[in-house]
């Protein structure tokens, strides 16, 4: 797991580090499951969906593809167990795939109502990347 | 506290122009000298910023729950002149309309032999958590009237009763939204969610009224020493969430458009009268009015249960009252010297307007407008009146309840469901939740107390209290 949570009063602050782009990107997707599911195990995909985002800057494409992701979550019962995504010219696309929500399985976590720009951060560190980043709950 | 920060009155604090570069009015908050020492500095920064907005009246205003939030700290109240002023998602908040309210019962303690049994029958009648579904299958068409009508539709279709409309903010519908800028995507999350209670700081809590403060008032609102009641906390869901997402986006486009010099994107608007600016309200107008269907069909649940459970009619569980906690509006007020029509922005802040105010329901129109005040799940509720203080002080509003003061982070370190549950267990409260770690996340003790909250709210004359509810047993989502 290369995303940990840091203090928030109110929401949720994750830190993510990953080597590349699209590594960062699927690392956010699972920090967001992580918060909505609490402790799921990734489980062999039984669904796939497209997912395509885009932005000005890598930090605003993130938060589109997470706002997207989340739409996929609430709306298709989605739970994501792995991502295959190229990122190019600020603009990140490929696929997710996963399980269906499970009551008994996925309870553990809270809702997440959208994805901030509070406080949101995207460098280019030694080894890759890291992103900070809140998600409203 | 921060050295600029100066202390007025014992329990009232101002934040000078110049503490961020570009404000154009004072911050003031509400604060005891004991909750002030656990105030974030982010929060001040945030109520600061508030007062950098274009057309803001008179002061960017913090109630005595503020903390840490987006764009707006949660506590966070400002009203904006019509013709100068802008309107800012971060002033309202990701869960438009989040809000509460509280029905009453003919029960009392020796009715209920088995709380356990209660709390758990409800943990299956109301959807609750992440991932539940909505007990109503709307098609579009329906969700197009839901958004238009709120709480009326929700009656309409067989959830509440009449008398239920009026007992609400703003009759449970407010008037100008705009269907036409609420996305397929909103509607894509809301149509499944509707009547579902969510997760978080969301609840349903049964309490007992455990202290009538204010006689006559509490008779004018229905309630009385040893009555149980039901207060359900929830708000917009997916739909009023897109909403928000959707529209930040456009605002962000429209503070470059406009040349609005922000400290913060978070604070993105747009004037109030633009293009931009009316689309957002129509859109969290639309959103907002989903919100009171939704507490209207979780209402509905709930009677359903009790009065199967306990043999008594719908009409013997009225609804006190239903308040909004993260809206904007449009609200008359004297500000600069005059009586004007002013765009309220309150972000995890309740309307609390005092006696003889037109907007208030006639029978409780003497009395001012009912406020609830939630605690946690181990602190009392407070059933409050909005005052002539509000009116001249806050443009006529309080807080919204206890208020955060810990991360979840730090609280499920700390604790675990268990320990919380058990806890509070022998203090006679039943908890039930999902999953042991948003029991956790929700201890009573991450919250400020929620009576010096009270306390503060009644010392600056914003509030008066009416009745302390006591928590019997609690649904977290």
């Amino acid at each position: 797991m290369t995303f940990e949570e840091l203090e928030h009063t109110a929401d949720v602050r994750m830190r993510i580090t990953a080597p590349t782009l699209p590594t960062l990107f699927a690392e956010s997707g699972f920090a967001l499951a992580e918060t909505l599911y609490g402790g799921y195990r990734r489980e062999t995909p039984v669904a796939a969906f497209s997912i395509n985002a885009e932005g000005k800057d890598w930090e605003e494409t993130i938060v589109n593809f997470l706002s997207e992701l989340l739409l996929l979550i609430e709306t298709e019962y989605l739970v994501p167990g792995s991502f295959d995504l190229v990122a190019e010219g600020g603009v990140i696309r490929g696929i997710v795939s996963g399980v269906l929500f499970d009551r008994t399985k996925h309870s553990g976590g809270i809702g997440v109502k959208g994805i901030s720009y509070s406080g949101l951060s995207l460098e280019k560190i030694t080894n890759g990347y890291e992103l900070t980043i809140i998600f409203d709950i | 506290m921060n050295d600029q920060i100066q202390q007025i009155a014992e329990i009232e604090w101002e934040i000078p122009k110049g503490f961020v570069p570009g404000m154009r009015v004072p911050g003031r908050f509400f604060l005891s000298n004991r909750l002030a020492t656990g105030l974030e500095e982010g929060a001040l920064t945030q109520l600061a910023n508030v007062a950098t907005l274009p057309g803001i009246l008179r002061c960017s205003l913090g109630m005595p729950d503020i903390h840490w939030g987006y764009g707006f700290p949660i506590g966070g109240v400002a009203a904006f002149n019509e013709e100068t002023g802008v309107i800012s998602p971060g002033g309202v908040g990701f869960d438009i309309n989040c809000g509460v309210r509280m029905i009453t019962t003919p029960l009392t303690l020796g009715d209920i032999p088995d709380r356990k049994e209660l709390i758990e029958d409800l943990f299956v009648a109301v959807p609750t958590g992440v991932g539940s579904k909505s007990p109503v299958r709307l098609s579009q068409n329906d969700l197009s009237s839901m958004l238009t009508d709120g709480a009326a539709n929700a009656v309409e279709i067989g959830y509440g009763m009449k008398s239920d409309v009026r007992r609400c903010e703003e009759n449970g519908a407010m008037p100008g939204a705009e269907l036409e800028f609420v996305s397929t995507k909103a509607r894509q999350r809301g149509i499944p969610q509707c009547g579902t209670l969510g997760s978080g700081n969301h609840f349903l809590e049964v309490q007992v009224i455990d202290e009538i403060a204010d006689p006559a008032t509490a008779e004018t609102f229905g309630v009385a020493k040893g009555q149980i009641c039901v207060m359900i906390h929830c708000g917009s869901r997916g739909l009023g969430h897109q909403v928000c997402t959707d529209h930040l986006k456009i605002l962000e486009e429209a503070t470059k458009k406009y040349a609005t010099d922000l400290p913060d994107r978070q604070l993105a608007c747009a004037p109030l009268h633009s293009p931009e600016g009316e689309a957002y309200f129509g859109a969290m107008a639309a959103s907002a009015n989903y919100a009171w269907a939704n507490r209207q069909i979780i209402t509905h649940l709930v009677r359903e249960l009790f009065s199967k459970k306990f043999g008594i009619g719908y009409e013997e569980m009225p609804l006190v009252y239903d308040v909004a906690h993260n809206v904007a509006k449009w609200e008359e007020h004297d500000a600069d010297g005059s009586r004007r029509r002013v765009c309220v922005h309150r972000k995890g802040a309740t309307r609390a307007f005092g006696r003889g105010q037109r907007e208030i329901v006639q029978e409780f129109r003497d009395a001012g407008q009912p406020v609830i005040m939630p605690g946690s799940m181990g602190t009392d509720s407070y059933l409050l009146a909005g005052t002539a203080g509000a009116m001249e002080r806050t443009f006529g509003s309080t807080c919204h309840g206890a208020g955060r003061m810990q991360s979840r982070y730090s609280a499920k370190r700390r604790l675990t469901g268990e320990t919380v549950a058990n806890d509070l267990a022998r203090r006679g409260i039943t908890v039930r939740a999902p999953s042991s770690a948003a029991i956790a996340e929700e201890a009573p003790d991450v919250y400020k107390p929620s009576c010096e909250v009270v306390q503060v709210v009644c010392d600056a004359g914003i509030s008066r209290i009416v009745a302390r509810i006591r928590p019997i047993g609690v649904i977290k989502g």
